[in-house]
């Protein structure tokens, strides 16, 4: 007779895994254009126009609306298109399978992917906003707690997106493409390609519920010190909790 | 035998609860039954697998084979009967199995852009007690490639390293799915070889080749259309059949030949 005690991966797998998922992005050099340098790429075309126009509390039209635009678009292609078709493409491969057989959690997976694709994030967005201070004298958000504080919901609402497109979607390419529709979508009605102020009033409120307009919407808000809609934020939890529950009731590993 | 749920003993004081081991036989499928989408994969399937013992599942394709390994393995929910490895119920009792569980998939993949050392410190972590890298990587000879990335691997080496990564957390059981399948000659030697090198693990090799069964195996299952045939050893299965192999064996106890490719 031999006893065994269950004892579930500690800190030193998570960590493991963390490491392995970087080091799998870091080796994928195509992988790493679109986070990090799109943002910097965006930031240029549309910097110098922006930096000279004031527009409220001292900030210019880049801090408040080229900013949180930048920010903004990073957040979403990383929630809503990388993260469903790595997961996607993990599910096909039979990695999701081959782990499920062993200790570790599927959660373990996709934590570690989430905090892989965040440090993306902040790399990307961080040399944006580098060349964005140093080279057009851009200033942080007046309220740097609430940007700080809209930026985390916002990550949560991405990847509550995220997690649906990659629930329905049946393979690796269908996810990419579900992925890359919500994204111009909600691009498209939460003011990517401009003023949103020429689309029918209902689209545009629509707009600025979604994920994408409602984190553009908030962090404009923050960085000019004004108050943040109440709208943004309910639209984004929604999104979050709604994400969270599509993914716990159809979301599968194999 | 004793039923899973007696197993538990939740600890008074609130700790991980611990999980006491009969001694029984390793593997007990009971009565099992599955089909998909009206479809039966495995009918009425029942056979056991002693401690210590390699028990082969041969069949031809589609004979049930990977849906009995998936049922073991806690993948799939049988839709009648019952199933205990060393007294776990792997539905049940998932994450107690996981830990003496080791499993080596048919074409299972890996990170592709990992090292073999990158890919055997991350399994190893996921278990409490694992075996040490380099013993690991000495049993199934890949201890000269440990900074090969995994897609830069041959066939042959890729199947040694999901073997020595089923391996990792020291399995009571071990499932090999299709061990050699796909591999040359020479890789299938090495492979066998390492295979052979196991003592304490109980392992269940699912094959379709006459060859890999009759060489590793204590007793084979013979799989046919979801259903066993026969249980024996490989030399008594040749007896039973009157037959002078076990490929005529098969034959004369399925009605049916494993074609070439199958085989190959």
């Amino acid at each position: 007779m031999t006893e065994l005690t269950v004892r579930r991966p500690g800190p030193r797998a998570w960590l493991t895994l963390t490491v392995c998922e970087a080091k799998m992005v870091v080796r994928d050099t195509a992988g790493l254009v679109v986070p990090i340098g799109l943002p910097i790429l965006i930031m240029v075309m549309n910097a110098s126009a922006a930096a000279g126009e004031q527009v409220v509390n001292g900030r210019s039209a880049l801090d408040v609306y080229v900013l949180p635009l930048v920010l903004t678009i990073v957040l979403t292609s990383i929630g809503v298109v990388n993260m469903p078709s790595f997961l996607a493409y993990y599910r096909r491969s039979g990695i999701l399978r081959r782990l499920a057989v062993t200790p570790a959690s599927p959660a373990m997976v996709l934590a570690a992917q989430m905090v892989v694709s965040l440090a993306q994030a902040v790399i990307g967005i961080g040399a944006a906003y580098a060349v964005a201070v140093f080279a057009y004298g851009a200033l942080p958000p007046v309220d740097l707690g609430v940007a700080l504080g809209v930026a985390g919901l916002a990550v949560a609402a991405m990847y509550g997106t995220g997690m649906i497109v990659a629930s329905v979607a049946p393979t690796p390419n269908s996810a990419v493409a579900i992925g890359l529709i919500a994204f111009f979508a909600f691009g498209a009605v939460g003011g990517m390609f401009g003023d949103t102020s020429a689309l029918p009033d209902p689209l545009r409120q629509v707009g600025s519920w979604l994920p994408f307009g409602a984190t553009v919407d908030a962090l404009s808000a923050a960085w000019a010190g004004t108050a943040v809609d109440t709208s943004s934020l309910v639209g984004l939890a929604l999104s979050a909790t709604l994400g969270a529950g599509v993914a716990t009731v159809f979301f599968r590993w194999d | 035998m004793v039923d899973g749920a007696d197993l538990w003993h939740r600890r008074p004081d609130g700790r991980a609860p611990t999980i006491v081991v009969m001694r029984q036989p390793a593997i007990h499928v009971e009565h099992v039954h599955k089909r998909y989408r009206g479809v039966v994969a495995v009918e009425d399937v029942s056979f056991q697998v002693e401690a210590g013992e390699v028990f082969g599942i041969l069949g031809a394709n589609g004979a049930g084979k990977t849906t009995t390994v998936e049922l073991i393995a806690g993948l799939r929910r049988p839709d009648r009967g019952r199933i205990r490895v060393l007294g776990l119920d792997p539905r049940r009792d998932r994450a107690a199995l996981r830990q003496v569980l080791g499993v080596q998939l048919q074409q299972s993949h890996l990170h592709h852009a990992l090292t073999v050392a990158e890919l055997v410190g991350l399994y190893r972590s996921f278990y409490p007690d694992p075996r040490p890298a380099a013993a690991l990587l000495d049993l199934v000879e890949l201890s000269g490639h440990a900074r090969t990335r995994f897609e830069k691997l041959s066939g042959g080496q890729q199947q040694r390293l999901s073997i020595a990564l089923a391996l990792a957390g020291r399995p009571r059981v071990v499932i090999l799915d299709e061990l050699t399948t796909g591999l040359d000659p020479r890789a299938r030697l090495r492979v066998w070889a390492g295979v052979e090198e196991l003592r304490d693990e109980t392992v269940l090799l699912v094959s379709h080749s006459m060859e890999e069964v009759e060489r590793l195996c204590d007793r084979v299952a013979l799989f046919d259309r979801g259903r066993i045939v026969a249980v024996d050893t490989p030399a008594e299965l040749v007896v039973r059949a009157g037959a002078a192999t076990l490929v005529e064996a098969f034959v004369a106890l399925t009605g049916r030949e494993l074609t070439p490719e199958e085989d190959a």
